[in-house]
């Protein structure tokens, strides 16, 4: 590279996972699980195939964090999401008018938007807003 | 592990923001406590290796510290000594290594030290090493990019407990008031101040649900054991408290593997088996110290390790069953709430509490003991993936 790295080599190494949403499922035990790995982290069986993970789900879990790190505008809300199908994802939650709104149970979907900045570059990367039903 | 290691000595220095020394001024005042306790004396050179618990080294500007880090400050350059990370198990875990190393034979006394030095850096930057920035602690995962620490990751555990069992912002600062009631008859706790339920409930919002007196401090400190063969403790006190137990338990790594957040498995696995190795079971234990970093989270570990079910945690405190002079007292030290979460010197200030107990030399805070039985326990790491739990008696 001539250039110098523009974002972090953990940023670079699952670039395509972090847009295609690729992870990966158990054809033993049926453990979802993203990104990508070898083994399945549930029951170590190494029979896996690629699985998709879809964008919609519904909020297993969430707070709402007023004091998160520096570069972090407060109040931040990380969720963890059950996706359709099965299979987790953990994020933020974006567009949220009132934290009020947001609430376990609740139906989201993914939308790409700016996650951090990283040595003066935007990082892309999927949030969640809530779906209206 | 049962029937084959005690310990013969315990030491610790008051925990708190200690600017004034230095970690080689806090190890060395913990280990010479921890000499001057063994009662009928003991030649420091009789410790044949050590285990030096260190959780952030060189995060938050401790130095990358290594086993020989304690060798040297100790003065003891004789005998192997490792460094031991397992995130806030770290002292539980040291103190398990130690009672490794006598229990498999090879050698007959050693000592167990865990010392860190959190509040030189602004709270941020300390957090910052605690994995509360964008952190790698959370790998290949753009996860990494949500600003996840140590609160969030507790408060996604608290909204849960709240929607699945009805726990309330009230039934998590009833912990808080408790503790830190414990905490003012404890010399060596960073608070020693009351609370009320209301100072709680209307202190700033850290992490919805939790409150910023819902979360333990950031804290300097070092505490320390020694640990000998069974049969050979009596010839250095005339209290030994005996290791039933010592056991490590994991889980999965990362928050969107695990299925439950109501429950920790690695402490559920922690416990399950200490109690087997130890051939007890949890109504036989006196008191307890639980991990509880957050007020959420001792509730939950008090259903973990198996002293009441799922769910029944928040009424058995409100009825005061966990309180010093309760049925079973959790936390006399004053928890990590009040007495400090300095993270590799917490399970080892833990043991110093079960030990103090268990020789009913504490005093003011002294609980009732029946089976003369305490249980330490600890639980941490990325998605709390990793418990340490330790079984003490003062019977073999």
């Amino acid at each position: 590279m001539t250039q110098p790295a523009p974002a972090s080599p953990v940023f670079w190494r699952f670039n395509p996972e972090v847009f295609r949403l690729i992870g990966i499922k158990c054809q033993d035990c049926g453990h979802i699980s993203y990104p990508r790995t070898k083994i399945c982290h549930e029951c170590g069986s190494q029979k896996l195939e690629e699985y998709q993970l879809p964008k919609r789900g519904t909020i297993h879990t969430f707070c709402v964090n007023w004091a998160p790190p520096p570069t972090f505008e407060p109040p931040i809300m990380p969720v963890i999401v059950d996706l359709e199908g099965g299979g987790r994802y953990q994020g933020l939650m974006t567009e949220f008018g009132a934290p009020e709104d947001v609430k376990i149970g609740a139906k989201v979907e993914m939308v790409l938007r700016k996650l951090t900045t990283d040595r003066g570059l935007n990082v892309y990367g999927y949030k969640f807003r809530l779906v209206e039903e | 592990m049962r029937g084959k290691v005690a310990v013969i000595g315990v030491g610790m220095i008051k925990f708190g923001e200690l600017f004034e020394k230095s970690l080689e001024n806090m190890i060395q005042e913990a280990y010479l406590n921890c000499l001057k306790n063994v009662d009928k004396g003991i030649d420091p050179k009789e410790i044949k290796a050590a285990w030096f618990g260190q959780w952030s080294g060189g995060f938050i500007g401790q130095g990358a510290q290594s086993g020989q880090s304690l060798a040297s400050m100790i003065g003891n350059r004789n005998i192997p000594c490792t460094r031991l990370e397992n995130a806030c198990p770290t002292g539980g875990d040291t103190f398990r290594h130690a009672c490794l190393g006598v229990a498999s034979g090879m050698y007959d006394v050693v000592l167990a030290l865990g010392a860190e030095k959190m509040r030189d850096k602004p709270s941020a930057e300390s957090l910052g090493g605690a994995g509360g920035g964008g952190g790698a602690e959370t790998g290949n995962h753009p996860a990494w990019m949500i600003g996840q620490g140590g609160p969030a990751i507790q408060a996604m555990h608290a909204t849960r407990q709240m929607y699945e069992l009805g726990y309330t912002m009230e039934d998590f600062a009833r912990v808080a008031v408790k503790n830190h009631h414990n905490g003012t008859f404890c010399p060596y706790a960073h608070y020693q101040f009351e609370i009320t339920l209301e100072r709680v409930l209307n202190s700033p919002v850290i992490c919805w649900p939790l409150h910023l007196f819902d979360c333990c401090p950031q804290t300097d400190g070092a505490a320390a054991a020694i640990v000998c063969r069974a049969d050979l403790a009596k010839k250095y006190t005339s209290k030994p408290v005996y290791v039933l137990a010592s056991n490590v338990g994991v889980d999965h790594n990362q928050l969107w593997d695990r299925n439950s957040f109501i429950e920790q498995l690695s402490t559920v696995r922690a416990a399950k088996g200490a109690f087997q190795m130890a051939g007890i079971k949890p109504s036989d234990v006196d008191f307890a110290e639980l991990h509880d970093c957050f007020t959420n989270t001792e509730l939950m570990n008090a259903e973990d390790v198996g002293f009441v079910r799922k769910g029944e945690a928040a009424r058995k405190l409100k009825d005061g069953e966990f309180d010093m002079h309760g049925s079973l007292p959790i936390n006399p030290s004053g928890g990590l709430k009040a007495h400090g979460h300095p993270i590799a010197a917490t399970g080892l200030g833990q043991i110093f509490e079960l030990v103090t107990q268990l020789r009913e030399e504490a005093d003011k805070r002294q609980v009732k003991l029946k089976n003369g039985i305490g249980l330490q326990h600890n639980v941490g790491g990325p998605a709390f993936g990793v418990s340490a739990v330790n079984i003490l008696s003062r019977s073999p």
